[in-house]
């Protein structure tokens, strides 16, 4: 009985582990590798994902691009970067679809699949956890 | 034939907009979006029914399924980065008392530049602050908006065009909206037409979550009514006939005018309105307002609101002397429809926003609605000494709010 719990403590332990790691992930906004865009400040890349701005500092109309709305990483962009909760960001894009003033960012299934639209399209806009970010993508903004 | 004509163009561009979108390839694309509510109401008293105005069926006593429960879907087909169009056919309990879907919307939109756009066809008629959304209960913190106010102008929708300007510096940003066309709405029954509409709809979103908002609209009012023309009919062979010519409602100048202000920044919400109702015809003139406060806490959102409607004129001198029986008829006949419009009601409302699951909210409220008069309330029953002597009503409502 002893051995037994003896053997599940490591497997708890870095379940425990990857929680923790899971919460505290660093979220970095990305653009593509080609991108003119070098970096942006939190109330440009809230007011893009909002919808209360469409284009980039630039002067292009930003193409931005979502996670799933299951995936850890969305609830803490939202939270750390627009400083809203999941259910107030969606009251807010409904008040646009539903006025017809503009439509959600598109949903990306993972962060490879972010990767791989920025890499198309230079004028995407996505976010990742840091430590996806690669050579194919730029970061204009890092959150911890 | 003219009119035949107009009433297929909204339509007809929208489907022109999907015609261009099939032959478009690359970044084309379909949206689908919609909202639906289930909603109950109930009131303590049988002496009236609780409605949204032009509503012919209320609740009283008996829960009412029929006055907030409505399902919307909206299709946007996206040609390329310029053109667009919209179409939102919405359910819900009509001026005729029955759920038949109708074509809320259905417009061609070109997003000229960043910064402007135009439309053509049918689109929301942004009369208030949240007129384009008021029927999407998951996007607002009531449970309906409030009827003191927003029950002054049933309309919700024309057939026209408008041009919006948006601007942005740092975190500001402005929008300024030009519309014209013309509509008309079945209320209780009896068409009202509102045509050569011009209007201005502008809104500042202010660092810091505050919001400015200045609308007014202008045009000429019509009502299509037999009684109606019977009575300014016979007023005009007496000699009252200025009593007919105030009382007939025939093209006649309309305007609604409204400032509003909100604030939503960390868990606090405030929004707030004052409207004015002015015509040149037994319509009423009339002011409405309303506060609302409301705090979130984490997913619950318990507000406060508070609102008024005043009648401030008849516009129509009823100068048809008391006492001559020959006349009684005819005087009465006009003091009916004058008393029918004196629109007196204040409400204070407590309810609660649970967000309770990411696209489905809960909302509960309660409203203590003193009506002086007949208030925004129907099917009065006469000589029951509804709305005198200070009496208030209670309405319970709840609902569900979803957006998909």
């Amino acid at each position: 009985m002893k051995k037994n719990t003896s053997i599940l403590k490591p497997a708890l332990l870095i379940g425990a582990l990857s929680l923790v790691g899971a919460v505290h992930a660093q979220v970095a906004v990305v653009v593509g590798a080609k991108s003119p865009t070098a970096t942006m400040t939190a109330d440009q890349v809230a007011g893009i994902f909002l919808g209360k701005s469409s284009t980039l500092p630039g002067g292009a109309t930003a193409a931005a691009v979502d996670q799933s709305e299951s995936a850890a990483i969305r609830e803490q962009f939202y939270t750390k970067v627009t400083g809203k909760q999941a259910a107030q960001v969606k009251a807010a894009w409904s008040r646009l679809v539903f006025s017809g003033k503009g439509t959600p960012p598109k949903e990306m299934a993972s962060s490879a699949d972010v990767k791989k639209f920025l890499a198309g399209n230079p004028d995407a806009i996505g976010y990742i956890e840091k430590s996806a970010v690669d050579a194919t993508v730029k970061v204009v903004l890092s959150v911890d | 034939m003219m009119k035949n004509m107009w009433r297929l163009t909204p339509l007809t561009l929208a489907l022109a907009a999907f015609g261009v979108q099939a032959q478009a390839g690359g970044d084309s694309a379909f949206s689908f979006s919609g909202f639906a509510t289930l909603g109950l109401v109930a009131t303590n008293t049988n002496l009236a029914q609780y409605a949204i105005a032009g509503q012919p069926r209320g609740a009283d006593k008996s829960v009412s399924g029929e006055v907030d429960s409505k399902v919307g879907i909206q299709l946007t087909a996206k040609a390329n980065s310029m053109f667009s169009g919209t179409v939102q056919v919405l359910s819900k309990q009509n001026g005729d008392g029955n759920f038949r879907p109708e074509l809320e919307w259905a417009f061609a939109k070109a997003q000229i530049l960043p910064s402007l756009a135009v439309r053509l066809g049918r689109m929301g008629a942004p009369f208030f602050a949240v007129s384009d959304f008021r029927d999407v209960g998951y996007a607002n913190t009531g449970l309906r908006p409030p009827a003191d106010v927003y029950g002054q102008v049933p309309i919700s929708q024309f057939d026209g065009i408008d041009v919006t300007y948006h601007t942005s510096v740092g975190s500001s940003s402005l929008t300024a909206q030009l519309f014209g066309g013309k509509t008309k709405v079945i209320f209780t029954g009896a068409e009202i037409k509102y045509d050569k509409i011009i209007g201005v709809n502008a809104s500042l979103e202010l660092d810091g979550g505050i919001t400015l908002r200045l609308g007014h609209v202008q045009g000429k009012l019509s009502v299509v009514s037999a009684q109606l023309s019977g009575l300014v009919g016979v007023l005009r062979a007496t000699p009252f006939a200025s009593v007919g010519n105030e009382l007939d409602l025939t093209k006649k100048n309309a305007s609604f005018t409204g400032i509003g202000a909100a604030y939503d920044a960390g868990n606090l919400i405030v929004n707030a309105e004052y409207t004015m109702r002015r015509t040149e015809s037994y319509v009423s003139d009339t002011n409405g307002w309303y506060g609302t406060v409301g705090y979130r806490v984490n997913k619950f959102t318990p507000y406060l609101t508070i609102s008024q409607v005043k009648f401030v004129s008849g516009n129509v001198n009823n100068t048809i002397p008391a006492g001559v029986p020959p006349l009684a008829a005819l005087k009465g006949g006009v003091d009916a429809i004058l008393a029918n419009q004196v629109l007196n009601q204040k409400t204070t409302a407590l309810g609660v926003r649970w967000d309770a699951y990411r696209n489905i909210a809960l909302k509960a409220q309660v409203e203590r609605v003193k009506p002086d008069g007949n208030g925004m309330f129907i099917k009065v029953k006469p000589g029951s000494g509804f709305g005198t002597n200070g009496m208030s009503v209670n309405v319970y409502s709840v609902a569900v709010d979803t957006v998909f």
